[in-house]
């Protein structure tokens, strides 16, 4: 452990974007603290420019900015996080699957792989959220089954790589069941690279649940950024705080995402570092 | 006669005399002649059948094209136009129409009251959609002679002279149209009628052009020698359109209101809100009388006096708009109709009455505060009815209402109000149009409970005494005792709130300064046009 902080830590922007995150998710934890009433609750008057008692300013209808910011680190973390989680199990099961099993069934699950890879990802959620009505766990759905494919692929790679190595042959040799060999032989040897794609789905998810928010298609019972920055987006030109702020917020949290994805792989890939 | 004086003065002399003469007595009303209006129509419309639909942007062209049987004045009452005078009989059953002579539509063709009697009897008692109410005691039209038609009426309806505009039930030419299938006819795109503008074309997606009626019936008119209608999808483009003076007119609302507000600083242009007092569209809330907890009228009033509808009317409206009193528009009280001597909802202390309200109907305050649970659906129409529903759930949280937020597409929602009833609260916008009759009555009637029919009675209110108000008012011809049938409605459903009406929507009208004597009649832009003038 103390020897892969070490690798971590030589890629000095991914030690940054660590902070950054560490920050975002301590934002979220504390924000029922820091403003523990409802962040669309009217608590000034309409377009307050930022400071002026209120820290961010407030938006069209007397809405705390900052206050929408703190909630709406929350649930933009945790929208990325349970999207990517399902995605994951979606994908390393059918990955898996094909992966090991070969033949029919891999061609089977990778033409079904590609179909949902043909369609644009973002339209697909779109679609699917308007299907499905826009409420949090839709768009959990919407944005799992549009990101899928691409863990499923990786797995797949990975898992056609290791099937034929002497030690998943010796599994087999001694009897071990299909289940035990994937989940305890091989997948904990192709971790690494899941954890990577991972953390950058998370980032991927977070931008795609601020899309759809800022197309009107969020849970509207949700505080999320990018609903702010739809909300704000009409009044850009006289209260431009009111977009600018939670659209800082998405960058910020989306790069150091990204930051420490890339120092991930430094650290699982030591041979790699000096690209 | 100064516009026929400038007319033979163009023949004349030419352009240059004509500017010379209008740089003398400026501001003096000095029509000038000539000139492209190019205005922006949004949406692009469906087709040009004003006969055969209402949706929004249709009438905007094709009442250019088009004239109704009579114009209006503001305060509602008729003007000639086609007809040229008009006798009402003792019974009010019979409506007799002098027509004018000599009106020829744009193919040549004379205009008779053979046109009048195809165009109501075959034509929109047939297939226009408001005909079912409109034109729902019109049994016949006679032709005596060719300038003369008799409307035979099975009952008195007085609003129906209100419905005669080019707008509603254009004057459509028989000689085109008869033996044809209405529904897709040839002419639903290339409008063929007496007004003064003439259809040119319609380049999809971009514009459609109308040239002057030379041969137009009203002496020297039209003044402008082309109007073109673009279509520009893009808000902010439409904004920058208009800033840039590329585009003279922008109705209904076309440029977003927080432009509006920006615009109307500048010295080019200018904003107003007239126009709409034909069509008066009313924000409201349908509230689902038959199930708690809106099955309590207290509940209702509670929800009605919780909402500060000023509130909704200046930070996400920008100011265009009226607080609403009563179910019926303030724009009716040049008619007669209206009445604000109804119960107040805009106290001081209306939220100590709304809490009180709902202790008294049996909502006390749980522990945490909350009294009961609804879910509250916004129209799709866009961000600002979105802002609307958001502040609507942080005002009844106020008074301990838990409010869900709904939004979905608009079949799903129409399905689930209209058809479902599957809602507590619903927020929407309806137009009352030029009569109570044609546009209030909908909403309250037990008969208008109609699954499946949107735009009526989703909140299922039942009332007989209302039943039998409404029907009085319908047919009673003396204004003196129709504007207090009207009063009593309006005490009776203030108190009684199965709708909640928030506020008068305040469309705008966004124009060049140099564009004159464009929204002169209550239709605003569904009028014709035909004395708008370019100063330029």
């Amino acid at each position: 452990m103390k020897e892969f902080w070490k690798r971590f830590s030589r890629n000095r922007s991914a030690v940054a974007g660590l902070l950054i995150l560490i920050a975002v998710i301590l934002l979220a934890i504390l924000a029922p603290i820091l403003y523990p009433e409802d962040p669309f609750s009217l608590v000034g008057l309409p377009m307050v420019e930022p400071f002026e008692g209120f820290l961010l300013g407030t938006d069209i209808l007397g809405r705390n900015v900052a206050a929408g910011i703190a909630h709406g680190a929350k649930v933009s973390l945790l929208i990325g996080l349970f999207a990517t989680l399902v995605a994951m199990l979606i994908g390393i099961l059918i990955g898996a699957a094909a992966g090991y099993y070969g033949g029919w069934i891999d061609d089977a699950l990778m033409r079904l792989t590609e179909l949902f890879q043909t369609i644009p990802s973002f339209l697909f959620a779109i679609l699917l959220v308007a299907i499905m009505t826009p409420s949090i766990e839709s768009i959990v759905i919407a944005i799992a089954v549009v990101s899928w494919p691409t863990v499923a692929r990786l797995v797949r790679g990975e898992f056609l790589a290791l099937r034929k190595r002497e030690f998943v042959e010796a599994c087999v040799g001694v009897g071990m069941s299909d289940w035990r060999i994937i989940t305890l032989q091989i997948l904990p040897n192709c971790l690494s690279p899941i954890i990577v794609t991972g953390s950058l789905m998370v980032a991927t998810a977070i931008l795609i649940e601020s899309g759809l928010s800022f197309l009107g298609l969020g849970d509207p019972n949700v505080m999320s950024w990018g609903f702010m920055v739809g909300a704000g987006r009409t009044v850009l030109r006289s209260a431009w705080w009111v977009c600018a702020f939670p659209g800082i917020a998405i960058l910020l949290t989306v790069l150091a995402i990204n930051l420490v994805g890339e120092g991930l792989n430094d650290a699982f890939n030591p041979r790699l570092r000096n690209r | 006669m100064r516009s026929r004086f400038l007319k033979i003065m163009t023949r004349l002399f030419g352009v240059a005399a004509v500017a010379a003469v209008m740089a003398g007595p400026q501001g003096a009303g000095a029509q000038e002649s000539g000139g492209t209006l190019i205005m922006v129509v949004q949406p692009e419309p469906p087709s040009l059948a004003s006969y055969l639909s209402t949706s929004g942007p249709i009438g905007q062209v094709s009442a250019k094209v088009y004239d109704g049987l009579l114009e209006y004045d503001f305060n509602l009452n008729p003007l000639p136009s086609l007809a040229e005078s008009w006798e009402v009989s003792e019974d009010g059953k019979t409506i007799t129409f002098h027509l004018r002579e000599g009106v020829t539509f744009h193919d040549g063709e004379p205009f008779t009251s053979e046109d009048v009697q195809f165009t109501f009897m075959e034509v929109l008692k047939k297939v226009h959609p408001r005909a079912a109410i409109t034109f729902k005691e019109l049994t016949a039209v006679e032709t005596p002679d060719e300038h003369t038609v008799v409307f035979k009426l099975a009952n008195p309806a007085p609003y129906m002279i209100r419905a005669l505009s080019g707008y509603e039930s254009p004057i459509l030419p028989k000689h085109l149209f008869e033996g044809t299938d209405l529904r897709n006819s040839e002419y639903a795109n290339e409008p063929i009628g007496t007004g003064p503008f003439k259809f040119v074309e319609w380049e999809r997606g971009q514009y459609i052009r109308l040239d002057k009626n030379e041969d137009y019936w009203k002496e020297g008119l039209p003044y402008l020698d082309r109007i073109a209608a673009r279509f520009i999808p893009d808000a902010s483009t439409r904004t920058a359109a208009m800033e840039s003076g590329e585009v003279h007119f922008a109705g209904f609302s076309a440029i977003p209101n927080i432009d509006v507000v920006r615009l109307q600083e500048m010295d080019t242009i200018e904003v107003g809100t007239d126009g709409y007092s034909m069509i008066n569209p009313m924000a409201l809330l349908e509230l689902n009388t038959t199930q708690p907890p809106f099955d309590k009228k207290k509940v209702r009033q509670a929800v009605s006096y919780a909402i500060d509808r000023n509130f909704i009317i200046e930070n996400i409206f920008f100011g265009f708009g009226k607080p609403a009193t009563g179910p019926i528009s303030s724009n009716f009280e040049v008619a007669g109709f209206y009445t604000d001597e109804v119960k107040d909802y805009a106290t001081k202390d209306r939220i100590e009455k709304a809490n009180a309200l709902l202790d008294e109907a049996g909502y006390p305050r749980g522990p945490d505060g909350v009294r009961f649970e609804i879910v509250h659906d916004i129209l799709p129409y866009g961000e600002e009815w979105r802002r609307t529903g958001e502040y609507i759930k942080q005002a009844l949280g106020e008074v301990g209402i838990d409010v869900t937020l709904r939004y979905e597409d608009v079949p799903t929602w129409l399905k689930r109000i209209y058809t479902d009833y599957d809602f507590d609260m619903n927020l929407n916008f309806f137009y009352q149009l030029a009569d109570p009759v044609l546009g209030v009555h909908r909403q309250y009637l037990t008969s208008q409970i109609r699954p499946g029919t949107v735009f009526v009675n989703g909140s299922r209110y039942s009332n007989p005494e209302i039943d039998k108000l409404f029907e009085q008012a319908a047919t009673e011809r003396d204004p003196e005792k129709r504007s207090a049938l009207y009063d009593e409605i309006q005490r009776i459903l203030v108190e009684d709130v199965p709708v909640i009406t928030l506020f008068e929507i305040g469309f705008t009208n966004v124009y060049d300064t140099n564009l004159k004597d464009a929204i002169i009649s209550p239709l605003g832009v569904y009028a014709s046009f035909d004395r708008a003038w370019l100063d330029e």
